[in-house]
Parts: C-alpha cells; sequence; structure tokens
C-alpha cells in the first residue's frame, strides 16, 4: 500500500453522468489486484471536500495508467470530473481484499448495476484468455450512457449484454431480471458469479445464487472516512452464522463471498 | 547559527519527546500507518478506545462528511482490553513512542477495573480516561458532563494505578472549566481538551437521519475554533497540562493550541486525509521553532499575546 501524488492523464466523459480517468503508477499497476479500491483525495490543501472517497480501480490500461470509472453523484465526484489532464490528485492504494479468480473449469458470470461496472474491467483484465472469452458480463443503466462504455469492456472479448430500466437500449427491465432469466436458461458449467452494483440489486443476485447452491462473490460499497481500516466507519453486518457481527468493508471487503453477509440488514 | 530547538514536553509526569500526539480512535491500535512511516517518530500514540469486553459498534451507516468536518457515531467498536494486551500490545514492542491507552467504562466501577488491568503492564506509558464518547447509549459522555461523576470516574481510575492519568473531556457542557477543576481535584495528571462536539446530518429524500444512531460526534477542521476556545478556557481554569485537540491538520493550527496554553496537541481527523498529517506536524513545529530562534517548544507554550 502507497501513498503517491498522480497527474491526471485524462478525464473524459463516458456516458450520460459517467466519466473515465487515468493516470500514470507504476507502483500501483504493480501492486494492484481486481477487486481492490483506492482512497482519492483531489486537492492537497483542500478542507471541503474534506474526507478522501474510494473508488474501485477499473483496470490498468497500457503504460501503467490506472483506471478509474466513476458517476457524479455528489460534490465530490462533480469536483473530480472537473479536473484536468496535469492536474494533481492524492491516491492510496491498493487497498482491500479483490476477487477471487474462478478456478481452470469454472465460467466466470459478471453481473454489474451501474457504476457496478467499476470493478469488472479489470476482473475480465485478469481471466485467463479462454475463460475470458467464455466470460458472461451482464450490465444493467437506468438508461443507456452511451456505447463508448460498453465498447470499452467489449473489446476484451467477452460476452457482454446490456439492460436498461427504460429500454432505451438492449433488455428491457432490471439487470437482476436479465441476469435471472440468463442463469436459468444458459447457465455456464459451474459458474462463479461476480456481482457489483446497489445492495438491493447484489441481495437478489446473492439469493438467486444461493437457491442454485453457486458461489457468489459481491463488491460492497460504504461510506469510509479513512479505507484503513482505523476508522471503524465502513460496518456492515456479518451473517448470523459469522464469529463476529460486523465486517469492515475497508479491510474484510470490498469484495465479500456473498454467504457471509446479513443481506437482511444491509 | 541555527540551533536544534528542544521539542519534549511534560504531560502529567509523562515526558514526551515532542508534543505530537496521535488522537485516539484514529491510529486503531498503533501499528495500521506504520506503511505510511515510523510512529516511533511521534510523541506518543493513543490507541483506539478500550472496554473491558469487546464492543461491536453502532449499526451503520456511521460516517458521514459535512462541511469540513467528519460526523461519526462508530460506538466505541473495540476488540477488548484482554485482546488488546494479548494481541496487539506485542506488535508495538519495537515503538519508541509512549503507548497511551484510552479506557471506556460503563460504570464508575469498570473504569478502575480497566486500570487496574492495565496496572503492570509494561509497554503502556499512560492512561486516557474517556468520559466524553457520544456514540454510546451508557455512560459515554454522561460520566464527563456531571462534575461530581467526573471526579469519581477520575479518583477511581487515579487510586488503581502508577501511570500517569489523562482524562478526556467532552465539549458538550456549558462551561469546560467547572469539569476541568473537578477532574484535576481529584488528581488528573493532564486534560485532554476536546472530544467530539454533538452534531446530526440529514437526508432530505429520505427525511432520515444519515447516521443510524442519529447524532454522532463531529471532528474535523469545522470544529477546530470551538476546540482552540475550549483549550483556552481549560487552560486558564486549572494547573495540570491540557492537551488541545479538535480539528487540528497542520502546524499553524497545532502552533495555536501551543499559544493558548496547550502543553501537546493531539492528531484525529487528519491522519485519515493524510496518514503522515501528525508527522509533518512535528517537522512543522521544529522548523518553525528554528525560524523564531526558540531554543525550547516550552517558550512557546502559553505565550499568547492578549494586550
Amino acid at each position: 500500500m502507497i501513498e503517491e501524488s498522480v497527474f491526471i492523464e485524462f478525464n473524459r466523459q463516458m456516458g450520460n453522468d459517467i466519466w473515465l480517468m487515468g493516470f500514470r503508477s507504476e507502483a500501483l499497476a504493480s501492486l494492484a489486484k481486481p477487486g481492490q479500491f483506492l482512497m482519492i483525495r483531489i486537492q492537497g490543501n483542500s478542507q471541503d471536500p474534506l474526507i478522501r472517497r474510494p473508488f474501485s480501480i477499473h483496470g490498468i490500461g497500457e503504460g501503467n495508467i490506472i483506471l478509474i470509472l466513476y458517476q457524479t453523484v455528489g460534490r465530490f465526484t462533480s469536483l473530480l470530473s472537473l479536473t484536468r489532464n496535469h492536474d494533481q490528485i492524492s491516491v492510496i492504494g491498493p487497498l482491500g481484499k479483490g476477487f477471487r479468480l474462478p478456478g481452470s473449469k469454472q465460467g466466470a458470470v459478471l453481473v454489474a448495476g451501474g457504476m457496478g461496472l467499476a470493478p469488472m474491467y479489470f476482473l475480465a483484465q485478469a481471466l485467463p484468455p479462454d475463460a475470458r472469452r467464455n466470460a458472461k458480463l451482464f450490465i444493467g443503466f437506468s438508461t443507456f450512457q452511451g456505447a463508448g462504455l460498453i465498447d470499452l469492456i467489449k473489446g476484451l472479448g467477452l460476452q457482454v449484454s446490456l439492460a436498461t430500466e427504460d429500454g432505451s437500449m438492449g433488455f428491457t427491465g432490471t439487470v437482476t431480471d436479465l441476469f435471472e432469466q440468463a442463469i436459468d436458461r444458459d447457465a455456464p458449467e459451474e459458474p462463479v458469479i461476480y456481482a457489483c452494483g446497489p445492495h438491493a440489486m447484489l441481495k437478489k443476485i446473492a439469493q438467486k445464487a444461493g437457491r442454485l447452491n453457486l458461489t457468489c462473490y459481491v463488491s460492497l460499497e460504504s461510506y469510509m472516512a479513512c479505507g484503513l481500516g482505523i476508522c471503524l466507519g465502513c460496518a456492515i453486518r456479518a451473517a448470523r452464522n459469522q464469529d463476529t457481527e460486523y465486517y469492515y468493508v475497508c479491510k474484510d471487503g470490498p469484495v465479500f463471498s456473498a454467504e457471509i453477509i446479513d443481506w437482511e440488514a444491509l | 547559527m541555527a540551533i536544534t530547538p528542544d521539542l519534549s514536553v511534560d504531560i502529567g509526569g509523562l515526558r514526551i519527546k515532542n508534543p505530537v500526539i496521535a488522537a485516539s480512535g484514529t491510529f486503531g491500535y498503533g501499528t495500521e500507518l506504520s506503511p505510511f512511516y515510523d510512529p516511533s517518530l511521534l510523541g506518543a500514540i493513543v490507541v483506539k478506545g478500550l472496554s473491558l469486553q469487546p464492543m461491536p459498534g453502532n449499526p451503520p451507516p456511521r460516517t458521514v462528511e459535512t462541511p469540513c468536518g467528519l460526523l461519526n457515531s462508530i460506538g466505541l467498536a473495540n476488540i477488548g482490553i484482554n485482546a488488546f494486551i494479548k494481541e496487539k500490545l506485542p506488535l508495538l514492542a519495537d515503538t519508541a513512542a509512549p503507548v497511551i491507552v484510552n479506557i471506556y467504562g460503563n460504570s464508575v466501577g469498570e473504569y478502575s477495573e480497566l486500570a487496574g488491568r492495565i496496572e503492570g503492564v509494561d509497554g503502556i506509558s499512560a492512561i486516557e480516561v474517556n468520559i466524553s464518547c457520544p456514540n454510546v447509549e451508557k455512560g459515554g459522555m454522561v460520566f464527563g458532563t456531571d462534575p461530581e461523576t467526573a471526579s469519581k470516574v477520575t479518583d477511581g481510575v487515579v487510586k488503581r494505578t502508577t501511570k500517569p492519568v489523562i482524562v478526556k473531556l467532552t465539549p458538550n457542557v456549558a462551561d469546560i472549566a467547572v469539569i476541568a477543576k473537578a477532574v484535576e481535584s481529584a488528581g488528573a495528571g493532564a486534560l485532554s481538551v476536546t472530544n467530539t462536539f454533538l452534531g446530526m446530518s440529514v437526508d432530505i429524500a429520505s427525511r432520515r437521519p444519515v447516521l443510524t444512531n442519529v447524532v454522532g460526534g463531529l471532528s474535523g477542521p469545522a470544529i477546530k475554533p470551538m476546540a482552540l476556545y475550549l483549550t483556552y478556557r481549560a487552560v486558564e481554569a486549572v494547573k495540570i497540562p491540557v492537551i488541545g485537540l479538535g480539528g487540528i491538520m497542520n502546524h499553524q493550527d497545532a502552533i495555536e493550541f501551543l499559544l493558548v496554553g496547550a502543553r501537546a496537541i493531539q492528531v484525529g481527523t487528519a491522519n485519515f486525509i493524510n496518514p503522515r498529517a501528525a508527522l509533518e506536524i512535528v517537522h512543522g513545529l521544529r522548523n518553525f521553532c528554528e525560524r523564531e530562534n526558540l531554543s525550547d517548544i516550552n517558550h512557546l507554550i502559553g505565550s499568547l499575546i492578549k494586550e
């Protein structure tokens, strides 16, 4: 884990409110694993916003470019979208526990709800070529966000299906509906489910995976003040059979095996 | 010719090599920020508040940012004093900075029992008594808002320990001087002023409090002027050393607290934002003393010019 000041190489709008940012870091490129995250601070001496924000590592591009995919949802991400090439940001990472990759005979099924797409590109990058070609990715948005976003991940060669709630592109409905139909109809052998998105969506995916007795990993989001396991802010309730009451998203996650989470409390 | 300033200060019987202390709850159990620097370089470290039994903490969400501030309702989640002594303290054996243990009890008796457990344990240099946590149902801040109870808790701890006793006060009182004097009379060696200010934040879309606990404690630069005033007020009220804290982000902030008479300062929320903040404050204080030709940082402490 390192703290580094980096210069933004690019920061471009990919959809209505979705941005892709890149900066160069040899150290992070060599350390980072899919599913891990960074704590980002925009301006060195700014006290508002005060606290760093966690961002999944979206992937690693050529020349040790660290990619961050984000949605402008509040003041911090709005300010982040205003940063330009050569602006400096401070990053701490890589943090947390990432995804456990599928075994050689297992198929990967990736399910992303909205910004849940953030860690999936890196996960797809890390799959061996054969597994990647056979991997399925289900992405859902409330409305179509533009082709650029989808083309980027399609470029990795996996099978991509898109759902929009308003029917503006692809399957009309939620990504959960799309996933449930697909997994019933045409599941790969021994699929491992990787899901990231809103808690309500993850709960449904986890329940479906549980009913089918499939291995399922979820990447969770939480408020957190430090990302380092110090503030103890990012607590999530552990399932009743676990030997702890709470897990911490920054240290124990952000990727969790779905069965150890108390989905009713989330 | 450049002088090498002496940064060491005495806080109620504990001599520390510089006046910069990592605040409880923002420095883990002492080793979490070691990837960034050697904590030995700090004056002292105060570990996460410890209770007799492990505590799971409050239901999430536990933190939310407010303008220039951080609102938290962690609820004193901790592993308990026994697990700390057994599992965490040995990891600090090579840390040259004194370790101060912050304790929290559900009753006056529990505070003294905690002091008893710590007595005789090597590697713990002092006790910080937390009578100011706003985030627990029982006890916590209640002990710190009534001078008589604050005095009883202090007395109970002082009687069970030979280690220096620092009492951490809450700002959520009408007059901190009253509590400060009560705690001093009961035998406290020093005061930490101050803990977080009660606050809340509301999500207007859901019309619900952001924090499940409804209220939380506010920290960060937003509280600095108030914490500075309370430090000033406490320094005037008592003869024992006062450790100032609340929103200190850099060495300039730290110097403000020293000028109003704080013998040392603690760095809290800043550790989350800049993991090297506390160390940078040590360097900043040293440079300031050099520039100002101060041979001893004690010459700076309390040197506020009021007229």
